[in-house]
């Protein structure tokens, strides 16, 4: 499998090798001097992400047609009937809209706020090094560590939240079991744990860009609000398309805190889409079910990418 | 941005940043002054986050049930072999796109490519199902294995790989050298920011993945840090001051390689810009 | 590892932890799979290395839900049977009590590894014997450690049962109870002769009692927290339900067959008794414990599972069965029972040290009772310790009235159908809603579940 040509293009066996036919020659070029065609490289990747991508990706389109169960029994075909239930289930219409909520009101601001943060990192105050790790070391956290943390912190007897609130002379508020403010209390701890990232996205792009414009607006007299507007922020567009872009994506697929927080609730408020699908399929055994939800999922997904490439596009 | 003569803006800047940096850290502070209470003092009401004496008993506590160790042990297996095959798979299969002559390296390119746009996480139900087929649950292999396809490294790799020069790999060629070895001896030693860059992210990708472990591992002794501490409970019910100790715990690796290896990470999020989780 | 006893040093005879056994095996199938063939070497050497795993001499690994008084309780059970002569090395593990719990306990069954026993609500059995994610008892090998059918009540050795064959071994039974604090209690003239409440035996006694109780107190008589709890209005409407003699069956393929009428008899009474002035309507469960533990209420509804708190608080505290109001006597109650996991490849001789492990456990229930549970084992029941156990052997009859949900694959302890019947209670309790349009939502919600494709018939 190394250096001969695929066996399809079939050279009888008498042919004299220094007058290969012509089709073969202009394939590889290489070839002719017995070289490798570069297929071994992508083989390992080609097997793996076969077994391990496009199988599952085909097999779950499968199970979505079936009755398919984490029980040990036997599978039956049953046709559209998982994607007419789910469209028909308001627990997933309600989950969906949860997810989007936090899309919403995760990805504002962290962008936002990660802006700020490399815009105020930038400005060439002491202490990088400080504020850098403090901005990007819960990123590094995992997720259960975070959970912990916040857990404790929206404790709601002793936790710092409603002593805060207390000491304050206000009315402790139900930071995870109130539903009005489950979301909102997910959403700014996810803030807090994964910002930096987008930080750090912003403070590269801040730091490759050629410091001419901004020394000449700074020539002519134009203070440093009027050189962040006019001359900075235009300039960090293009950073702003990717960390928007990649924010959306990751903040669809919300499982890990939410489920680890709340399970969803109260009363399922909190519940993301992904959770549904883990409700369903795991702890309802009903996997086929599950799958179908989870492509419905991803139609949304898909729908969702190619609206904000188009969005961005005009934009630029 | 430079900030300029003015001391307003300056003094401005310094005030938010320093808030800033107080509301990011606070938590952890917190966590950091729980962890080394009493369960006691740790009940007790109260804005302070010291409320009686320092003590390092819930960290004995924790080391001495060891739970914490295994799921330690477990994830830096887990994390470092997800990172070596992903890193080797990856780069070999980027080099062969990016240099490659097969047939249908185009279409193959394209797949893969699309494959981007999958989330893992849409997969977990299937995966799930394929490793009951294989009898693979609850094993390290079914941790590991469907984390190691990455598309998305393959194509920064990629990337990379067509912008350097060609020159050099191609008189490398002319000396009659393989195609291994033009790989090994020229083009791996160029790509070492590149494949280290794709290594950390790998890694922290790895070593924080919650909900595939979390599915496809029911034995605590299989269990990942994040997933052992989020699963697995104690006796006693909430203990505080433990769950703050295993958490810090949990965390002192990565901020341990954070602040080694700062300037590499900053700029490894600079140069592969869609890493991350 | 979470080799739960406690044990003051090392123990020295414990064998190697299997974390060395499963990381080398993973190691190997990782090479392999890194080698390219990962499909195949993965197929072929986990069968080969399934078998290895479970005959080695490692620890019975158990799972249980228990944490707070009951792990602890737990705890000193496991640890008693483990340093016995020929006892057990034991490597207990905890999981939230709940759903989750539920959700790893199945999928640990599928994959074929699981634990060698766990712990099951016995109302969630149809969920799982059907599905195949149980394997059976074998009753001779249980006789064998002296444990037969004779030692459990009928109605709960009913319930362990899916065609022919046992999947559960019953630890308890733990009804939903009434305490009561036995001064209120015997200033308004509720208890009998020997001291203990006596009987209601209509929805006026009851009604009258709360008003008397209240008077006792100067707060108010009968306690119940339920709001946004999962569980508690349904324990409570099951429990009221099964008195008027009326079934709750829930056919396959639906629809539910529900006496509408007895079941609006039930929710009216209920909206009667707590009325939101004698009786509040509005407690949640820690709202309802804190305000008995206050004084502020002579009688609270609440699983027995709660008398190792309710005694800290000094009250004299008493305890009876769910009072009889209607027709005929019932007490919901569920049952923490032992179960086999399933295994895809299970060790002979490691599945007979389960099977002792079980039988061990169930004579260490002593020790479980003082948590307030009622042994299902009858040998303990009837020991003269437990008679002593005040006010546990009040209410230890009402294992043998013991209604548990109706069976099944959805239905049963922290279930979505509990949570689903107790939001229209609650609305009701509250007054949101009238007990018509409850018990409607309620056979509504009951149908809905019903269509579902059922995944472990």
């Amino acid at each position: 499998m190394t250096t001969t040509a695929p066996s399809g293009t079939a050279v009888p066996p008498g042919a004299p090798p220094s007058a290969p036919p012509a089709r073969r020659f202009s394939f590889r070029e290489k070839n002719a001097a017995g070289r490798s065609d570069g297929l071994i490289f992508v083989l390992p990747f080609l097997l793996l992400f076969a077994v391990f991508l496009v199988w599952p990706v085909a097999h779950g389109v499968w199970m979505s047609f079936t009755d398919s169960s984490l029980a040990l029994r036997d599978t039956a075909f049953v046709g559209f009937a998982n994607y007419a239930e789910a469209f028909g289930d308001p627990d997933v219409w309600s989950s969906l809209g949860n997810t989007l909520v936090f899309t919403l009101i995760s990805c504002v601001p962290l962008v936002l706020v990660a802006l700020a943060m490399a815009l105020l990192v930038h400005s060439g105050l002491a202490g990088q090094w400080a504020w850098r790790l403090a901005f990007f070391a819960p990123y590094l956290l995992p997720v259960t560590v975070v959970t912990l943390i916040w857990t404790w912190l929206y404790q709601p007897d002793i936790g710092f939240g409603n002593q805060l609130l207390g000491a304050l002379g206000m009315e402790p508020v139900g930071w995870l079991s109130d539903e009005s403010v489950a979301m909102w209390s997910i959403a700014a701890l996810t803030v807090w744990w994964t910002v930096g990232f987008n930080f750090l996205l912003y403070l590269a792009a801040l730091q490759a860009l050629p410091e001419t414009l901004d020394e000449a607006a700074a020539l002519d007299g134009a203070g440093a609000w009027r050189r962040l507007w006019s001359v900075t922020l235009p300039q960090l567009r293009r950073t702003t398309v990717l960390v928007a872009m990649l924010q959306v994506l990751a903040s669809l697929k919300v499982f890990d805190q939410i489920y680890i927080l709340t399970k969803g609730g109260p009363n399922g408020t909190t519940r993301p889409i992904l959770e549904y699908v883990y409700d369903v399929g795991f702890t309802g055994y009903r996997l086929g079910y599950a799958s179908a939800i989870s492509y419905i999922f991803f139609a949304l997904v898909i729908v969702v990418s190619v609206a904000q490439l188009r969005f961005f596009r005009q934009e630029d | 941005m430079l900030l300029g003569p003015g001391r307003l803006p300056r003094v401005l800047a310094g005030t938010a940043l320093v808030v800033l940096t107080a509301v990011w850290l606070l938590p952890l502070v917190w966590a950091v002054a729980t962890s080394l209470q009493s369960e006691q003092d740790v009940s007790k009401p109260g804005l302070s986050p010291l409320k009686g004496a320092l003590t390092l008993e819930s960290y004995r506590q924790i080391l001495e049930r060891g739970n914490v160790l295994t799921w330690a042990f477990n994830s830096f297996l887990v994390a470092g072999l997800v990172t070596l095959i992903t890193v080797v798979v990856s780069t070999l299969a980027a080099y062969g796109f990016a240099r490659g002559t097969f047939r249908g390296r185009r279409v193959l390119l394209a797949v893969t490519v699309a494959a981007i746009m999958v989330p893992p996480q849409l997969l977990v139900v299937p995966l799930f199902e394929q490793m009951l087929l294989f009898n693979l649950v609850d094993t390290y292999a079914a941790v590991i294995l469907p984390q190691v396809v990455a598309p998305m490294m393959v194509f920064i790799l990629k990337r990379f790989f067509e912008g350097l020069p060609k020159d050099l790999e191609d008189a490398a060629r002319i000396d009659g050298a393989s195609e291994g070895r033009v790989f090994l001896s020229i083009v791996l030693p160029l790509s070492r920011p590149i494949v280290a860059a794709v290594s950390i992210f790998v890694f922290i990708g790895a070593w924080n993945n919650f909900m595939w472990p979390f599915i496809v591992t029911n034995d605590p002794g299989l269990m990942t840090l994040p997933v052992g501490l989020a699963t697995v409970k104690d006796s006693f019910g909430i203990l505080y001051a433990q769950s703050m100790a295993s958490a810090l715990l949990a965390s002192l690796p990565l901020i341990v390689m954070f602040l080694l290896f700062q300037r590499r990470i900053i700029k490894s999020v600079a140069t592969t810009g869609l890493g991350g989780t | 590892m979470s080799s739960s006893p406690p044990a003051p040093g090392p123990r020295p005879a414990l064998p190697p932890p299997p974390t060395a056994g499963v990381s080398r095996r993973g190691l190997l199938r990782y090479g392999m799979a890194g080698a390219g063939t990962a499909l195949l070497a993965s197929g072929a050497l986990a069968g080969c290395a399934s078998p290895a795993a479970s005959s080695d001499a490692s620890a019975l690994k158990v799972w249980d839900l228990f944490q707070g008084g009951d792990g602890i309780l737990m705890n000193d059970m496991i640890k008693a049977v483990s340093t016995a002569r020929d006892g057990f090395a034991v490597d207990r593990t905890i999981l939230d009590w709940g759903p989750s719990y539920y959700t790893k306990l199945a999928m640990s069954a599928a994959g074929g590894r699981a634990s060698d026993v766990a712990v099951l609500h016995l109302s969630r059995l149809a969920g799982y014997a059907p599905g195949g994610l149980l394997d059976a008892f074998d009753l001779d090998l249980l006789a064998e450690f002296g444990c037969a059918e004779a030692d459990f009540t009928p109605a709960v050795w009913k319930r362990t049962q899916y065609e022919g064959a046992v999947y559960a071994i019953p630890l308890d039974v733990h009804p939903f109870i009434v305490f009561y604090d036995q001064d209120a209690a015997d200033k308004a003239g509720l208890l009998d002769s020997a001291g203990e409440l006596a009987p209601m035996g209509s929805p006026e006694a009851l009604l009258d009692a709360g008003k008397a109780l209240a008077k006792a107190t100067g707060g108010s008589g009968i306690l119940f927290g339920h709001v946004t709890d999962t569980a508690q209005c349904w324990r409570q409407f099951a429990a009221f339900y099964a008195q008027t003699g009326a079934e709750f069956t829930l056919p396959e393929g639906g629809p539910a067959e529900i006496d509408v009428d007895a079941a609006v008899r039930v929710v009216t009474f209920m909206q009667r008794l707590f009325d939101g002035r004698t009786n509040p309507n509005n407690l949640d469960y820690y709202g309802a414990m804190a305000a008995f533990l206050d004084g502020r209420g002579g009688m609270v509804m609440l699983g027995e599972w709660e008398l190792p708190a309710l005694r800290e608080s000094g009250i004299r505290l008493g305890a009876a069965p769910f009072p009889q109001v209607f027709e005929r006597p019932a007490v919901y109650t569920d049952s923490h029972s032992f179960v086999l996991p399933h295994q895809a490849d299970p060790d002979p001789a490691r599945r007979r040290e389960a099977h002792r492990y079980v039988a061990r456990m169930l004579k260490q229930s002593l020790t479980w009772a003082s948590a307030g549970h009622i042994p299902a084992y009858q040998p303990v029941l009837a020991r003269p310790e437990y008679a002593k156990l005040r006010p546990q052997s009040s209410y230890a009859d009402a294992g043998k009235v013991a209604v548990l949900d109706p069976p099944n694959w959805f239905t049963g302890a922290a279930s979505n159908f509990q949570n689903r019947m107790c939001q229209p209670l609650q609305a009701a309790l509250l007054g949101n809603t009238s007990a018509e349009k409850a018990v409607r939502q309620m056979v509504r919600e009951a149908d809905t579940l019903l269509r579902q494709p059922n995944p472990v018939a």
